[in-house]
């Protein structure tokens, strides 16, 4: 064994530390470990499962209890991987049958129980001791670590249940709804047969929980064991000391020089003689100083004292106030033993209880709404946003336009007759009479169809609008009315006479029903 | 872990058994609290049912997020075994980080009796649950204000080479730890330096407290 080729940091720690260390170690080299505990187990607990299969407990409880045998290989790879000589796959699995002879009977039986199992193995394994040697040696080396390798084996125990019932727990929630209702727990509790390969399902999930948990369990043990030679070996300052005689015997020449001057009588006691006390060698600020001149250290620090007192620095006033006399003191625990004594008369200490329970329950109230009040002015800002937009379909439409293309549309200022208009005002002046007409239309399409026109629309595209209604006999009409309007708008052409019969009789057509209904 | 004034911290990050264990006596105490309200406020009646409720409410959900912020970072069981629940760069829990970790614990129950956070303790190199990944939070041991242990009698000398900081603490470590290393054990470590030292197997012991002595000073 050599210290210098330990792959982890030799140094004292506190026994918890140690057990992490273990972890670390037990996850440094996962793979390998639990691989070989896998190869090992698995067979072992197929084997046992085949041959007890009417009985699945008593081979639960056989695996189980050879435990103490599967743990020497996992400490065998780690005592060879701790100074850097990590054994592969199938060499490890060549040395089990070597590990497994000593001490077999023992491990099996009276020591099968022992809270302290993973740090007494490697005594046994790694320093070949049995019966009273071995004993003694765990004396010594237990002192200390003998309470945290107990502790480990509780919380191993506790953690395999855990995991073993998370897994079952995580094999449930897989299931089938449907499965799960048509149990009857009868038959899974019963010794019926169909049910065995469950319970041989439930066993192998306790294996498998194994292979995670007992390398860890394993090189906790070991790094307890580690912990607690380095400990009583020190073997930390072994270390340190053989790298400080390796690093001066390097270089001897300069040693022997070293060990010349050496030689000079040094004043040794310099090193640790006691500090002289300060005040001896050097004034403080409180020693007296300047005695030799008229105005002496003393005098000037009274002179100081006086100055400080007067007012630049120092404020002085008298208030009189008005004070409460002692009565007040008096009544307080008066009124408080009173309170007391009124809820405590003749049983009414029940019914203090209750009101003080509705008080309670009213404050409790008081306090949710004060909160929901609180939280709902916090996110003012928060809430307006969005519940504008909550609003925002509600109340979409923007308000509507009263003028398109000059004109205007709102039906407060158009004639209640209009086609009667149009005939009338045709002859003298047909431009206001195709106008009105337009303007009817448009003004129609705003407030019945709810066409939703913008200023900014043209004609084109109001009559594609108008399309989009489906509406053939409208889309007609307002596509004639549209282009004798543009012809009459922007042309000053007038449209012939058999153009306004036409559309004035399309316009009631359309709308005359509506306006007299 | 360096501080920006280039201090180095170091934080010994507490592995699953110290820390399952922590949680048992937490638990523990937890019920003992909830056994007494319980037994003590079902007298009351409705008014005590209805405190109870809301007590229940508060030891379960809010023991270890307050035991946790106003007592830096130690519920009763992590104080007994010496733990510290801080952030990741070693400052002090706050309220949401420990939150975070305490409301995380019932993923890392999921699906039963704590099983993901023991899988997820035992495979991080600093040993996080999911609720300490999440929240970036570390248990840690606790440092422990440690008496000085006496030195053995020797008149202080000067080493006569130059020592790095490492070789002074193997030395003075030496001293300090010699009432807990055998006799023969001693002198073996005592007569690999003897050479160096210049003297015998036997006086290099005495010389190498003498040197433990002359580094640390009056005391």
């Amino acid at each position: 064994m050599q210290l210098t080729d330990a792959s982890v940091s030799i140094r004292p720690r506190s026994a918890w530390e140690a057990l992490d260390l273990g972890t670390l170690l037990a996850r440094r080299h996962a793979g390998l470990l639990m691989a070989s505990w896998a190869a090992v187990t698995l067979p072992v607990f197929g084997a046992l499962s085949l041959l007890l299969w009417e009985q699945p407990s008593l081979a639960l409880l056989l695996f189980w209890w050879l435990k103490p045998l599967y743990e020497r290989l996992p400490l065998h790879i780690l005592s060879r991987a701790l100074f850097g000589d990590i054994p592969t796959f199938s060499e490890s699995l060549k040395a089990l049958p070597g590990l497994l002879r000593p001490q077999w009977l023992a491990s099996l039986t009276w020591r099968r129980l022992s809270t302290t199992r993973s740090f007494d193995l490697p005594v046994q394994q790694l320093e070949g001791l049995g019966g009273t040697k071995r004993r003694e040696r765990l004396v010594t080396l237990g002192l200390r670590s003998g309470r945290a390798a107990s502790w480990l084996t509780v919380v191993g125990v506790h953690l395999e249940g855990a995991l073993w019932l998370g897994l079952l727990g995580l094999l449930y929630f897989l299931l089938p709804a449907q499965l799960v209702q048509s149990w009857s727990w009868q038959d899974l509790l019963g010794l019926g047969s169909e049910w065995l390969w469950l319970e041989h399902l439930s066993n192998l999930l306790y294996a498998l929980v194994l292979i995670v948990w007992e390398p860890v369990y394993v090189a906790c043990g070991f790094s307890l064991y580690l912990n607690r030679r380095t400990q009583l070996e020190a073997w930390d300052i072994e270390l340190a000391f053989r790298r400080l005689r390796q690093r001066l015997l390097g270089a001897l020449p300069i040693l022997l020089l070293a060990c010349s001057l050496l030689l000079w009588p040094a004043d040794k006691a310099a090193w640790a003689a006691p500090a002289p006390p300060p005040d001896a060698t050097q004034a403080g600020p409180e020693a007296e100083r300047l005695r030799n001149q008229p105005l002496t250290g003393e005098a000037a620090r009274q002179r100081i004292g006086e100055l400080l007192d007067q007012p630049p620095f120092q404020q002085r006033e008298t208030v009189t106030r008005w004070r409460f006399g002692d009565t007040t003191d008096e009544q307080q625990p008066g009124a408080l033993a009173r309170l007391l004594e009124t809820l405590l008369q003749g049983g009414k200490l029940w019914q203090g209880l209750e009101k003080l329970a509705q008080l309670l329950e009213i404050l409790l109230w008081t306090a949710l709404a004060l909160v929901i009040a609180l939280l709902l002015w916090r996110y003012r800002e928060w809430l307006r946003t969005f519940g504008v937009r909550l609003r925002r379909p509600a109340s979409q439409l923007p308000p509507l336009p009263k003028r398109l293309f000059g004109l205007d549309v709102t039906p407060e200022h158009l004639p209640a007759d209009i086609a009667a208009e149009a005939e009338r005002l045709w002859q003298e002046h047909p431009r206001e009479a195709l106008g009105l007409l337009y303007r009817g239309l448009l003004s129609r399409l705003l407030h019945d169809f709810r066409l939703p026109l913008k200023a900014a629309h043209t004609e084109g595209e109001i009559l594609q609008l108008v399309r989009q209604l489906e509406r053939a006999e409208l889309s007609r009409f307002a596509q004639t009315l549209t282009r004798h309007w543009q012809d009459q708008a922007y042309g000053h052409r007038n449209a012939p006479a058999a153009t306004r019969d036409e559309l004035c009789a399309g316009w009631r057509a359309l709308f005359a029903q509506e306006g007299r209904a | 872990m360096e501080t920006p004034e280039g201090i180095d911290l170091l934080l010994r990050p507490a592995g699953l058994v110290p820390r399952a264990l922590a949680f048992t006596l937490d638990l523990v105490i937890r019920a003992a609290i909830l056994l007494a309200l319980f037994i003590g406020l079902g007298l009351l009646g409705t008014f005590g049912m209805g405190l109870a409720a809301l007590l229940l409410f508060l030891v379960q959900w809010w023991y270890m997020v307050l035991f946790e912020v106003l007592n830096q970072g130690r519920t009763p069981g992590k104080q007994w075994l010496g733990l510290r629940v801080v952030h990741d760069d070693g400052t002090p829990v706050g309220w949401t980080s420990s939150l975070t970790r305490n409301l995380l614990r019932f993923v890392d129950m999921l699906p039963f009796g704590y099983f993901l956070g023991a899988l997820s303790c035992l495979g991080h190199p600093v040993f996080k649950r999911l609720g300490d990944l999440a929240a970036g939070t570390l248990v840690i041991y606790q440092e422990k204000p440690q008496a000085r242990p006496e030195l053995p009698p020797a008149e202080a000398q000067q080493p006569p080479f130059s020592l790095t900081l490492d070789d002074q603490r193997a030395l003075i470590g030496f001293a300090e730890r010699q009432s807990s290393l055998s006799a023969e054990r001693r002198l073996e470590l005592a007569a690999i330096l003897a050479e160096p030292l210049r003297t015998t197997r036997e006086e290099a012991e005495t010389r190498i407290h003498g040197i433990a002595r002359g580094l640390l000073g009056p005391q």
